[in-house]
């Protein structure tokens, strides 16, 4: 995974756990006594606990897109939730770079209304304000490809012309971080090539999108990495070719009712599953967060490492490459294995404008803004081949949307994505590759 | 993210760095709160719009039932109280007094019953996306409020017009202070009770009952001062309550032409902005439990 470590986080979801109480009629759990008494006269008849989510250690790094497959009830709607921020989990914590967006705009919409006044609703809904919702209009009619139908109620519209109108009112937002929960399913395959050509985009700009989606063929296509979740937990994490291939595999026999060989592969995949941890590096900026409360220690928080336990700020540690880091090396450990440690990344780049993105605005709108009258969301280095801070500079729309940097970069790993569906065997980040 | 053994058989984790990731979903400072909640103010607007129209869209008049559905209850209470029962209670020009109190209390009243609601019937958008969650009760005191602002031209049009005629003074112009800070109230009143309505999802039925010992409290039908003449601890207690102020002060500028007792706009000024700030801070404090319903 040394490739893709070498990329910045943009999700870190630590031991995330969620619990739902929730009435049952089950006669097992029925409730006893005085309780049980109660439950009979107000009308309930019992409440269980089920765990969504046990314990889930997962990251997303930035320009990647991961696949979440899994049947029914494992917890990945759930997941996407409080990755999104919708819901807080019950125990551990999850960080990201940019505000999430879970592709559910279609809440905010009005059947009644027809789609150009759904349109306008949805993109301010996402936080745009009316003159960016007034620019933002063409790209979403281009890319849902509705047409004259874009006039028409939006009742009257087929599943999959809303499914299309909701993506791409989710787009106009140009998220940084986008949450599909099986959205994409219902498009035909002009929209499937346009909406592919705008998750490119919005990984080129060093974004990152999470596809669930039952179709492990869709995963293997679309996704750099794929991760398994089974009853609240990641079971595999890997590249989306063989994780997707194993759930294929699993499901498949599932659904034929050859429950030894389902139960088989699932005990075979679970012996080999790694319980995975992460250490989150704490830097200085995030221990005095915005919300007050938000540094809530979580119970199981793993130390931090010893050689940045100390560190005060960013810039000290780029001037000096880190002494207390080789003094600690030599020792604990031989150097023969200099190469094999997890290297200590944290003060590695200092970002001139992280304290935009840890000012105490979380529940702003997403970062990428193209509002040319205030340029407020150069978040990143002011890198000229930089799509954001590029972008941010465009006067129209649309033009300039066409002509972009990204626009390269999405057809190059559009060619890159065709060229490996035509080879299987190269993998494009494997984790098990130092194992 | 494998393990990788180190000599002393010490597994290590992969590390990553948090620096410039911020935890999702949390509740932000109260400035920033404030400042995502003006910048949804385009959303709040539009959403409370787009209601409205689809609600009145599938009527054939549309529109005209925001006109047509007060004036028709004026005639109503006409028809009932003046031609009817000829009934005045004692109070100069009865049907203006009834119909001031009738439109006014319902304005609050909406915006109370909505308001214990809000959480749960913005539950989709709650789990859709992030927004400041008091744009919620707040989109809701907003549809009420330009349901009302109609509302208001019909009744100030008919008193205006109908015979018991008004004493048309200056004073007709209070009407907007007094729209202003029953508005204030009622978000208050509703970001109260959203949250509460969140914690507790009966209270929507207690809410409805309490909705109308308030009516009887607050002199709609009646002059509490008339009735409650023999109970000078209650009626002094009743002085304090906020809809009979909003009530008497919105009467003495529309109907009589008199200047209101100046405790009446006192009592009606503290309610507004101090049930303003203490509902809209217990509201943002509760920010992070709306998504689990």
């Amino acid at each position: 995974m040394a490739d893709s470590e070498l990329q910045e986080p943009n999700i870190i979801a630590e031991n995330v756990q969620v619990r739902y109480t929730v009435n049952t009629n089950d006669p097992g759990s029925r409730a006893t006594g005085i309780r049980r008494l109660t439950n009979k006269i107000v009308g309930r008849q019992g409440q269980t606990t089920v765990r969504a989510l046990r314990g889930v250690n997962f990251v997303a790094r930035e320009g990647e897109m991961v696949g979440i497959v899994g049947a029914n009830g494992s917890g990945k709607s759930t997941f996407l939730r409080n990755v999104s921020g919708v819901e807080q989990p019950d125990r551990g914590r999850i960080l990201v770079r940019y505000q999430p967006l879970l592709l559910g705009v279609s809440a905010a919409l009005q059947p009644a209304l027809s789609g150009s006044e759904n349109v306008r609703l949805g993109c301010l809904a996402m936080g745009l304000s009316p003159e960016e919702a007034t620019e933002a209009f063409d790209y979403v009619v281009e890319l849902s490809a509705l047409g004259s139908a874009i006039h028409r109620p939006m009742g009257t519209y087929s599943s999959g012309m809303g499914a299309r109108l909701r993506f791409a009112i989710a787009l106009a937002a140009r998220p940084k971080i986008l949450l599909i929960d099986e959205a994409l399913s219902t498009g035909d395959a002009t929209f499937a090539e346009r909406s592919e050509r705008a998750m490119d985009e919005l990984l080129a700009e060093a974004g990152t999108v999470l596809l669930v989606n039952h179709a492990a063929k869709v995963i293997q296509e679309l996704c750099t990495r794929a991760v398994w979740m089974h009853r609240g937990e990641i079971l595999m994490n890997g590249p989306a070719e063989a994780v997707a291939e194993k759930y294929r595999w699993w499901a498949w026999n599932v659904a034929k009712g050859k429950e030894d060989i389902a139960d088989k592969l699932l005990a075979d995949v679970v012996s080999n599953a790694v319980k995975e941890e992460i250490n989150i590096l704490e830097p200085e900026l995030i221990k005095n967060p915005i919300p007050r409360h938000a540094a809530r220690p979580s119970k199981k928080k793993a130390a931090p490492a010893r050689h940045v336990k100390r560190q005060d700020t960013v810039d000290e540690v780029e001037e000096t490459p880190t002494p207390m880091l080789a003094a600690a090396e030599e020792q604990v450990w031989p150097k023969s294995f200099d190469a094999e440690m997890p290297k200590a990344k944290f003060p590695s780049l200092p970002k001139p404008a992280s304290q935009a993105v840890s000012a105490p605005r979380i529940t702003d709108s997403p970062p990428l803004r193209l509002n040319p009258s205030k340029k407020r969301v150069v978040l990143r280095a002011a890198n000229p081949s930089d799509r954001a801070s590029s972008v941010a500079a465009a006067d129209d729309f649309t033009g300039r949307r066409l002509a972009s940097r990204a626009r390269q970069i999405a057809d190059e790993r559009y060619e890159e994505r065709q060229r490996l569906r035509q080879e299987d065997d190269s993998p494009v980040v494997h984790q098990d590759s130092n194992r | 993210m494998s393990e990788t053994k180190n000599p002393l058989g010490l597994t290590s984790i992969p590390s990553v760095s948090s620096e410039g990731l911020v935890p999702v979903g949390r509740r932000t400072s109260l400035r920033s709160y404030l400042a995502a909640l003006w910048g949804r103010r385009h959303f709040i607007v539009a959403e409370s719009r787009a209601k409205m129209s689809s609600s009145t869209r599938k009527n054939l008049l549309g529109y005209g039932w925001l006109f047509l559905n007060p004036l028709l209850s004026v005639l109503a209470f006409w028809f009932i109280f003046g031609f009817i029962l000829q009934t005045s209670r004692g109070i100069q020009n009865f049907l203006g007094f009834l119909v001031i109190g009738v439109f006014f209390f319902g304005y609050t009243n909406r915006c109370m019953s909505g308001g214990t609601g809000a959480i749960r019937a913005g539950a989709s958008m709650i789990k859709g996306f992030q927004f400041p969650r008091a744009a919620l009760p707040i989109s809701i005191v907003v549809r009420n409020f330009l349901d009302f602002i109609p509302t208001l031209l019909v009744m100030v049009i008919v008193l205006a017009v109908v015979p018991p005629l008004e004493v048309v003074t200056w004073r007709v112009f209070l009407i907007v202070p007094i729209v202003i800070l029953q508005t204030l109230f009622n978000v208050g009143l509703a970001c109260s009770l959203a949250r509460l309505g969140h914690k507790i999802p009966d209270l929507t039925n207690f809410v409805a009952i309490a909705g109308r010992f308030w009516l009887y409290g607050s002199g709609v039908f009646f002059s509490i001062e008339g009735r409650l003449s023999g109970h000078p601890a209650l009626l002094e207690a009743m002085q304090y309550n906020p809809m009979h102020a909003y009530l008497t002060l919105a009467r003495d500028c529309l109907l009589y032409g008199a200047d209101s007792d100046p405790k009446m706009w006192i009592v009606g000024t503290v309610w507004a902005f101090g049930l303003l700030l203490v509902g809209f801070l217990y509201f943002w404090r509760g920010e992070e439990n709306y998504g689990r319903l």
